[in-house]
């Protein structure tokens, strides 16, 4: 049976975040198909798939958290979203735009507005669901928001790695704890 | 990995040894700073007032107006003009230190100065329609000085500055009157490219941009003046055989690197070298002193005195890890601010000399016109007292130098080709390009930066245009690059020169006596000397009775970075000059900017801005203009 990994996720630690748009601007010139001066020399209308906000008194971006058992994935009527490979896709051939992952995701990070140059008089308006997707099949190591963060604000987290991170540094903790301990009674 | 931030063959020897130090170097700190941000990159962030900063979402998903409501055009234009007025400041500043000067050589309160070009003197005086009959010599240099003083203080809107009306052909004169665009203050125009880009003035990206036009010609004014009155004050360039790259520092002399741009301080600096080698030599430097330059002020002593260049822009650095340079002496422009910091690694004294200009961690050295033999000893015997504590083990000295004959300001050309035709000496020149042996003629310009492999651009267009038969002027940082790598050789006329483009070159340079063909491409100076080639093409317009924008005439700055180079690009498209960028500029956020600089400037002004990165395809581009502009003349 495959092992089964939580899903990565873009982390952002506001006391970082300066709330420069750096990471909007990689994520929508990452997903443009084309570089930053062509696409704006071509007119295309790009969207980021993350967005920083202030709010609370901190501020910072907000994207996908790839659930585990996402809201968005469950209510979607054509199956276009799903748990795969290691996040919730979307398959865009399947989506048609009908909006409800907008409406039960609690995080806002779905939008289905059109990217490209202006549809006109077409059946479609080309809109359909589009989120984080970790950079997949953009070719880089890691995702483009977290390349472009200048302070560092954005990381990659893999949750097993990180979880055994927290797991050992606790256990090392606890050996030292028992250790004192052990001396403790030793004395006594 | 060196061989892509740099393809001069001296960086790939020192890098190392800069990392193994623990120096770090300006491509340390490219790679440190990626990727960039992109609102800058697009020229779409406002920083003019504390409402901002606001950014423009270049995608149409975000905001398109900034909090005051300005939109991405607008802010791309004032963003871009203010580089311009940036630019034309740092210009004109020069021009206004260099014509003060001249001022007090004539009250004869300057006694290290004195008018080293009396013949130049009075050609400019001509020039300025300046009466020269029965007048001595300090009555010319302090009539030129009033005349060209006049153009920082002109405030008669309708009366173009003075410089700029003696130097254009009538129609170009004419051209510019008509948008508007010709400056009758250099000063005054910089304060209004401020003025007008302030919060809440002119929104109009055309009109700006109009604006930004008239503040490139102020720095084409600026940059007319510093140099002529140079040539009056220090004496005009003519052909010299030297020699470029860091080979040309000594290990067994004082090393004194002249860096900056202002002529001003390192004449003086050259000149007081000359009379303390003998401590230096006391001071156990057999080889006694040796000045180098760096940049611009490399460049101006170069082709005066035939001083070698140790290293353009971006190789400044370097030249103090050779560990070999006991003073690195500056002024304006184009100094890294992180020479101090280098210089403090080994015994070097980095020296500043500018009242506007210092930089943390250097020692300052206060140079004043009136003093200047008194400060320019004192800088000389920091440098020996420097050189005794240079640690000989940390020497490493690149065993690289090109040989680059170099001096060809207008008078040298002309002089050339008088040897061929004395009578008009310009027919020659004409004759080969009418008859096609010269295709078009080429300036290369501009900086190094870090977005391009130093000097890989400049070299690789060279050899495709020599190869297609064009004549190649080059001044600036791109000099040096094609000092460095050769081209500025005879033997690199014959190897590289297309076969009609080589004849001419022969036989031009035969007949001037240099035994041989011109080298490959013609150092006219610094970047402040950009006006010499206009003057040539000046001159051949005149001759053939057409205007700058119908000659096949095109210019490059293939690794442009400053604000200087933004003005002087802006000014060649505004004279009717297709010109290249070879880095992309701020300014794609604005598709109306973009289209206004590369489209519809070549119907107001003849003139266009050209970007292409590859410099192969931009040699290709280059070569189409030329052959589009020939047809247009009919040849």
């Amino acid at each position: 049976m495959k092992r089964q990994r939580e899903n990565a996720i873009v982390f952002a630690d506001p006391e970082c975040c300066l709330g420069c748009h750096g990471c909007e601007m990689a994520c929508a010139v990452a997903h443009s198909g084309t570089g930053l001066h062509q696409a704006a020399l071509a007119g295309l209308t790009l969207r980021p798939r993350n967005r920083v906000v202030a709010a609370g008194g901190v501020m910072m971006p907000v994207q996908c958290r790839q659930c585990e058992d996402a809201p968005c994935a469950a209510a979607c009527p054509t199956g276009a979203m799903l748990q795969e490979s290691g996040q919730v896709g979307v398959r865009e051939k399947n989506c048609v735009g009908c909006k409800v992952c907008v409406m039960v995701c609690p995080f806002g990070a779905i939008s289905v507005k059109h990217e490209g140059t202006d549809p006109e008089n077409c059946r479609t308006n080309g809109g359909i669901a589009r989120k984080c997707d970790l950079c997949a099949g953009t070719g880089r190591d890691v995702p483009a928001c977290v390349e472009a963060c200048p302070t560092k604000a954005l990381t990659l987290v893999d949750l097993e790695e990180y979880r055994q991170t927290l797991i050992e540094a606790r256990a090392a903790e606890l050996a030292q704890s028992l250790q004192h301990l052990k001396s403790r009674k030793a004395r006594i | 990995m060196t061989m892509k931030l740099s393809t001069d063959p001296s960086a790939a020897t020192l890098l190392p040894i800069a990392k193994k130090e623990g120096i770090s170097t300006v491509w340390d700190r490219h790679r440190a700073m990626q990727p960039q941000c992109g609102f800058g990159q697009l020229g779409v962030c406002c920083r003019i007032c504390w409402k901002g900063p606001c950014r423009i979402d270049p995608f149409g998903d975000g905001p398109q107006r900034g909090i005051c409501g300005a939109d991405a055009d607008t802010i791309v234009a004032r963003n871009v003009i203010r580089m311009i007025a940036a630019g034309a400041a740092g210009h004109s500043e020069h021009g206004r230190h260099v014509a003060l000067a001249l001022q007090g050589v004539a009250e004869g309160r300057l006694p290290a100065y004195q008018i080293r070009d009396e013949v130049k003197l009075r050609a400019v005086a001509a020039k300025l329609d300046i009466c020269t009959e029965g007048q001595d010599i300090p009555a010319i240099a302090a009539a030129v000085a009033k005349a060209t003083l006049e153009d920082f203080q002109n405030q008669d809107h309708d009366a173009p500055c003075n410089w700029i009306e003696a130097t254009l052909t009538k129609k170009r004169l004419e051209r510019l009157q008509a948008l508007h665009v010709l400056p009758h203050n250099i000063d005054a125009v910089i304060t209004q490219i401020m003025g007008r880009t302030l919060v809440g003035c002119d929104a109009d990206p055309v009109n700006l941009i109009l604006g930004g036009i008239k503040g490139a010609l102020a720095d084409f004014d600026g940059m007319c003046l510093a140099i002529e009155l140079s040539d009056a004050l220090f004496g005009t360039p003519s052909p010299v055989i030297t020699a470029a790259n860091l080979g040309v520092i000594k290990p067994d002399a004082v090393n004194i690197a002249v860096h900056g741009h202002n002529p001003l301080l390192s004449e003086v600096v050259c000149e007081v070298a000359g009379q303390m080698d003998e401590e230096a030599r006391k001071a156990g430097a057999k080889d006694g002193i040796n000045i180098v330059g760096i940049c611009c002020t490399g460049n101006e002593v170069m082709v005066r005195h035939g001083i070698p260049l140790a290293a353009n822009y971006l190789s400044q650095e370097l030249a103090l890890v050779t560990g070999a340079v006991d003073a690195m002496v500056v002024d304006v422009q184009c100094i890294m601010p992180s020479v101090s910091e280098i210089g403090a690694c080994f015994h070097t004294a980095v020296i500043t000399t500018m009242a506007e200009n210092k930089i943390p961690g250097a020692t300052h050295v206060d140079f004043k016109e009136e003093t200047a033999l008194e400060n320019a000893r004192r800088i000389v015997a920091t440098a020996i007292e420097a050189y005794k504590r240079r640690d000989p083990r940390r020497v490493n000295i690149p065993d690289f130098k090109q040989t680059a004959i170099v001096g060809f300001g207008v008078e040298s050309v002309v002089g050339a080709l008088a040897t061929l035709n004395a009578e008009d000496p310009l027919q020659p020149l004409i004759e080969n390009i009418a008859n096609g042996n010269i295709r078009g003629i080429a300036l290369f310009a501009g900086c190094n930066s870090t977005q391009v492999a130093q000097d890989s651009s400049f070299v690789t267009m060279a050899k495709k245009l020599a190869a297609n038969n064009v004549l190649m002027l080059a001044t600036g940082c791109g000099a040096g690059s094609f000092a460095k790598h050769g081209l500025m050789t005879q033997e690199a006329t014959l190897e590289y020169a297309g076969d009609s483009l080589k004849a001419v070159m022969t036989a031009i340079g035969t007949s001037a006596g240099l035994n041989g063909p011109l080298p490959l491409v013609l150092h006219m100076g610094s970047c402040v000397d950009n006006s010499r080639a206009v003057q040539v093409a000046v001159a051949v317009a005149d001759k053939l009775g057409v205007d700058l924008d119908q000659l096949p005439l095109v210019a490059s700055a293939p690794e442009a970075m400053s604000e200087k180079a933004v003005a002087i690009g802006t000014w060649s498209v505004a004279l009717g000059i297709p010109t290249h960028l070879g880095t992309m500029p701020q300014v794609t956020g604005s598709a109306k900017v973009t289209e206004l600089l590369t489209q519809t400037a070549k119907d107001l002004l003849g003139g266009y801005f050209l970007v292409e990165l590859d410099p192969n395809l931009a040699a290709d581009k280059l070569l189409e203009v030329i052959e589009e502009r020939r047809k247009g003349l009919g040849i």
